[in-house]
């Protein structure tokens, strides 16, 4: 089992490579055959425990690893997703030629999963973890010439968030006198709030939330389809909020009385419903769902944030929900960007007819994800909605009013690209191939099984990492608080009336939030988020501009007293001195005489 | 072989190396090349062989008394070896990299014993246990490096080297002082001594204040740097030579040396040393960011990671001084590779100006990958070596205590994330800006040492458990 470990982290890396380095025949299938291994390998090792430590960098920092419930139950669905994924890229990448540079990054960046999560030293956990920076500025990079830049971005956003993790790790270290993640219990309060934050933040901005999101929308233009499904669906959401939760749950007591509960629940709230703000107004189908990825964090924050036990149960199911709808609904828009060679929504239409599996895939996903019973994204949503007006209505409100807007733009979405009239150019449009119509209809089923029996995920995934919180309650089965559920129907009814009428209205179904978009107030705000006013990328560049304009005039300044002012008093004093050599001999003479006078002087003083 | 005769070799290979180099010249310029080669790779491979028995049963010193008070203190102790280690293995592989970038210059004869003398008086330095000594090598290394800058000849050249030499000289007057004032107050400018003394009696402020300025005019530290980024008009291997693996480690070593392992400084002047080197590492990463020129650019992110490295020192903590010890290693790897690539870029593309330069990475596949590598373990991305020292200096500066310096650096840390991928996507992405900018690959004995430079920074990452056990052992022995 020790060893079985080692072999588990390392064995995408050293396929990938071979993969790579191999001739183009063998490739495909050697990436199948790591995904697959990989695969059975987390399903071998789900429910059990082990614990490793071999000595490593020193000073406390071991290559120490523990695999417990809920990292074997990440683990299963980062190899699941994984799996999934590249099924569909051995079609999507036929005849791209950057698809050797993406699997091997795909396999890398898998390995780092595997070792982060399994990582029970924070150091180990902060070397795999940050080296995912590597592969994310890979994968983004192939995605074209200029994808460098928003690759870059990536970096340097996720750059930070890792600084800050890097700093909360070396204080929790410090605070807890070990770095073994199992071992720390820490309180809050002081410096221990500080080093919450810290970690914390490390971990939302991994999962995408709100202010280090701006790259996704980015990243979704620029980077290969499989990408998004990939990473910022579903394996950084994973990594992401495990760690939110094993931060708040183990090495932090995270009780809903401090004020740290109410900062996760306002961070979540806010990316809820700002993201999905922007995402409405959307007009691409790639850009409207990476937006989607971004706010749909916002309730994983949220139902952790509560720290109340169904709060952090719907959180982490939502977790693994947002997972399967998102990386099926990302899949959705590769294929149709593969078969109709446009995800522009302007361009589409009428495709239901002509890609009636990708549709029915599409359906089901957006079902999900708006919360309609009995998908699992409904479940999920009841919880964080019981836990979120258990702790505020002001939370509840704004999850309510989220998921309005949700089922709006993705009714708006399903409506512009799948019914509707198709396009002259799309009217010889064929279904996807069978290798990326199979990943998407795995998740899509899953998404109804998941639902319908939503006591399966929870009793064998989520429930048990909680363990004595819950104190044998289970939330599994048909949500228990009819309230929320009649007002979810409400607003999901409004949502599809609010639809029908805009359609109307507008006479497009493209147009049917541009009421919203247009609205008096709204619209400029909408007008400067788009001139990236609001992007804290653009606008933290902006400031680090000025600054570094600053020290450059220091070091300027600074360098000029070498280069001109020494150099000036240099020679001013030499002209002094010259001007003393008159020629004259007599001058000479009284100037050593009176050099002599002074040489005595000190000598018999 | 006896401990002792090994640490005379390491020191003396290279120095009488430099008196035969100019015979050997005569003959053949290959030969020449390869004698310079191998007085260095001598050095190191001997270092690398005293490192198991140091390590193991402690330090190796030579004492002989020499005639007017003066005496030949030798000491190999897990510092010093460490740094000659890393030094003259880095030294190495620059100056097999210098064999095809200078070959087609003038003044061959005279560039390969300045290289060589100066590694010589690099190990000399690293082995000093009596001040006076150490001064000697000191200033040696200041007249071989003022040679080096101004080796192409030109009249720019020249007042550029002429500013390094000055500025480092007035320096290392200012530290002579400081010694004279050492032996003043302890009655010796023997370490040994000088250590047992100084318990007794701590040494006055003037002097620190005298020692400290000649170590951070030599390590071009705030407000002494600006010569660095200057210096930049010397040949590619030159730079890499003085800018990354020796000349600037010079300074950190010996403030390692003195003020770490022989007389250790007091909490306000760790805080002073830590606040001099976050000023450093920001003015310094700040101006990395708007300057245009690629190697002043790398210059700058030099001058801001020794910032870092001068922080770990100054901490007092075992962890923060062990990831001094590793910076020092992982740093020079980088930085080395980073000026190196630098120099193929700039003599194959015509031009050093990143505003002249794009779209290189198509054409500079193995050059930009390097390029990219030891940036990022600048930039301190695991699995890259520089992730553990930046790593190893956080931590021991939140356990010391300076939560703001702490964040300070961290913010520098991002500058240089910030300024490396500027510099990378500059050079080596987008659209190429010129015809001329078309360039090729260097010579395969080019790519092959920046190729080594970027591998070995990956696998000092990865292989993290012995660097970094030599590290911390070190650290515990300075800190005794």
């Amino acid at each position: 089992m020790q060893t079985s470990l080692i072999v588990f982290i390392f064995m995408p890396f050293v396929l990938g490579l071979a993969a790579f380095l191999l001739p183009k025949a063998a490739r495909g299938i050697l990436v199948l055959a790591a995904a697959v291994a990989n695969f059975l390998f987390a399903v071998s090792i789900f429910h059990k425990e082990a614990m490793i430590t071999i000595p490593w960098a020193g000073a406390g920092m071991d290559f120490s690893l523990r695999l417990n419930q809920f990292s074997g139950f990440i683990l299963l669905a980062a190899a699941f997703f994984s799996l999934l994924i590249v099924i569909y890229s051995l079609s999507f990448f036929k005849g791209k030629d950057n698809a050797k540079q993406f699997y091997l990054y795909l396999l890398i960046s898998l390995s780092l999963v595997n070792g982060a999560v399994l990582a029970n030293n924070l150091i180990l956990l902060l070397f795999f973890w940050e080296g995912l920076l590597l592969t994310l500025f890979g994968l983004i990079a192939i995605g074209g010439r200029m994808a460098f830049k928003t690759a870059t971005k990536a970096f340097l956003i996720v750059g930070v968030s890792d600084l800050c993790l890097m700093a909360g790790i070396a204080l929790t270290g410090y605070l807890a006198k070990t770095l073994v993640i199992s071992e720390i219990h820490l309180s809050l309060g002081g410096l221990g709030s500080l080093a919450f934050i810290l970690l914390a933040i490390g971990a939302v901005s991994k999962a995408g939330s709100m202010p280090f999101h701006s790259w996704i929308p980015d990243a979704a233009e620029d980077a290969p389809l499989p990408f998004m499904a990939f990473l910022p669906a579903s394996l950084e959401k994973l990594l992401g909020i495990y760690f939110l939760a094993r931060i708040s749950l183990e090495m932090f007591k995270l009780e809903p009385e401090s004020w740290l509960s109410v900062f996760l629940m306002i961070l979540g709230a806010a990316t809820i419903f700002l993201a999905v703000m922007m995402a409405l107004v959307q007009k691409n189908y790639k850009k409207l769902l990476s937006y989607h990825a971004i706010s749909q964090v916002g309730y994983m924050v949220l139902g952790i944030g509560t720290a109340i036990p169904i709060g952090i149960v719907g959180g982490l199911f939502h977790m693994l929900n947002h997972a399967l709808y998102k990386s099926c609904l990302f899949l959705t828009a590769g294929s149709v960007e593969k078969q109709a060679g446009a995800t522009d929504l302007e361009k589409l239409g009428g495709l239901g007819r002509k890609m009636p599996l990708t549709f029915a895939a599409f359906t089901v996903a957006a079902l999900s994800i708006s919360g309609v019973p009995p998908f699992n994204g409904f479940f999920s949503k009841e919880m964080v909605y019981h836990a979120a007006m258990e702790r505020g209505m002001i939370f509840y409100v704004v999850a309510v009013v989220g998921a309005f807007l949700t089922a709006a733009s993705f009714l708006k979405l399903g409506h512009s690209a799948f019914l509707g009239k198709i396009h002259q150019e799309h009217k010889a449009v064929k279904e996807a191939p069978a290798a990326m119509l199979v990943p998407m209809a795995v998740l899509a089923s899953t998404c109804i099984i998941f639902g319908i029996f939503n006591y399966l995920p929870l009793n064998n995934f989520i429930q048990p990492i909680l363990g004595a919180r819950l104190a044998g309650r289970s939330f599994a089965g048909f949500s228990a608080n009819w309230f929320l559920v009649i007002i979810t129907l409400l607003v999901l009814t409004a949502a599809l009336v609010h639809h029908l009428l805009a359609v109307r209205f507008s006479g497009s179904a493209l147009k049917a939030a541009d009421h919203i978009h247009h609205a008096p107030g709204l619209s400029a705000l909408y007008r400067w988020a788009g001139k990236k006013y609001f992007d804290p990328y653009v606008v933290g560049l902006k400031i680090i501009d000025g600054l570094t304009l600053v020290l450059f005039k220091i070091d300027r300044g600074i360098d000029w007293i070498y280069s001109s002012l020494v150099t000036r008093l240099a020679l001013n004093f030499s002209k002094m001195i010259r001007k003393m050599h008159t020629g004259y001999y007599a001058v000479y003479i009284s100037w050593s005489l009176l050099g002599a006078v002074i040489v005595m002087f000190f000598m018999f003083k | 072989m006896t401990k002792e005769l090994t640490l005379f070799l390491i020191i003396l290979i290279p120095l009488t190396g430099v008196f035969i180099l100019p015979l050997i010249s005569r003959v053949s310029a290959s030969l020449r090349n390869w004698f310079s080669f191998a007085a260095i790779l001598l050095s190191a491979v001997f270092s690398f062989l005293l490192i198991p028995s140091i390590f193991k049963d402690g330090a190796v010193t030579v004492f002989k008394s020499l005639p007017f008070g003066f005496n030949l203190a030798l000491t190999a102790d897990s510092l010093a070896i460490f740094t000659a280690a890393v030094v003259s293995l880095i030294s190495a592989l620059i100056v097999l990299f210098s064999f095809d970038y200078i070959s087609h210059y003038k003044h061959q004869d005279e560039y390969y014993p300045m290289v060589v003398l100066f590694l010589g008086a690099m190990m000399g330095l690293v082995f000093s246990a009596n001040l006076i000594l150490l001064y000697i090598f000191w200033e040696i290394t200041a007249i071989t490096s003022w040679r080096l800058i101004g080796f192409f000849r030109e009249k720019e050249h020249v007042l550029r080297a002429d500013k390094a030499f000055l500025v480092t000289v007035f320096g290392s007057l200012l530290m002579l002082m400081g010694f004279l004032r050492i032996y003043q107050e302890t009655g010796s400018f023997d370490l040994f001594t000088i250590k047992e003394a100084v318990k007794l009696h701590p040494i006055s402020n003037l002097t620190i204040s005298l020692i400290l300025a000649g170590i951070l005019s030599k390590s071009a530290t705030l407000p002494f740097h600006t010569w660095l980024p200057d210096a930049g008009v010397a040949p590619s291997p030159v730079t890499a030579l003085l800018h990354a693996a020796v000349l600037v480690k010079i300074g950190v070593y010996v403030f390692a040396r003195i003020f770490v392992a022989t007389i250790p400084l007091n909490l306000p002047w760790q805080t002073i040393v830590a606040v001099i080197a976050g000023a450093s590492a920001l003015v310094s990463a700040g101006a990395a960011l708007v300057d245009t020129d690629l190697k002043r650019i790398i210059a700058y992110s030099t001058v801001s990671q020794i910032g870092f490295i001068f922080l770990g020192f100054s901490l007092g903590n075992e962890i923060g001084v062990a990831g001094g010890v590793l910076y020092i290693l992982m740093h020079g790897l980088a930085k080395a590779g980073l000026f190196l690539c630098a120099g193929i870029i700039e003599q194959n593309a015509k031009t050093k100006d990143v505003r002249h330069l794009g779209g290189l990475f198509s054409s500079m596949p193995i050059t930009g990958i390097s390029f990219l590598f030891c940036a990022f373990s600048v930039m301190a991305i695991p699995p890259f070596g520089g992730f553990f020292s930046k790593y190893m200096i956080i931590s021991g500066t939140f356990q010391a205590g300076h939560r703001i310096i702490a964040t300070v650096f961290l913010f520098g840390a991002f500058l240089t994330v910030l300024y490396l991928f500027r510099a990378f996507n500059l050079v080596f992405m987008g659209e190429k800006k010129s015809p001329s900018t078309v360039a090729g690959e260097g010579s395969r004995l080019m790519l092959a040492c920046v190729a080594a430079f970027a591998l070995l920074s990956l696998l000092g990452g990865i292989f993290i458990r012995f660097p970094s056990a030599l590290a911390l052992i070190t650290a515990q022995k300075m800190l005794l």
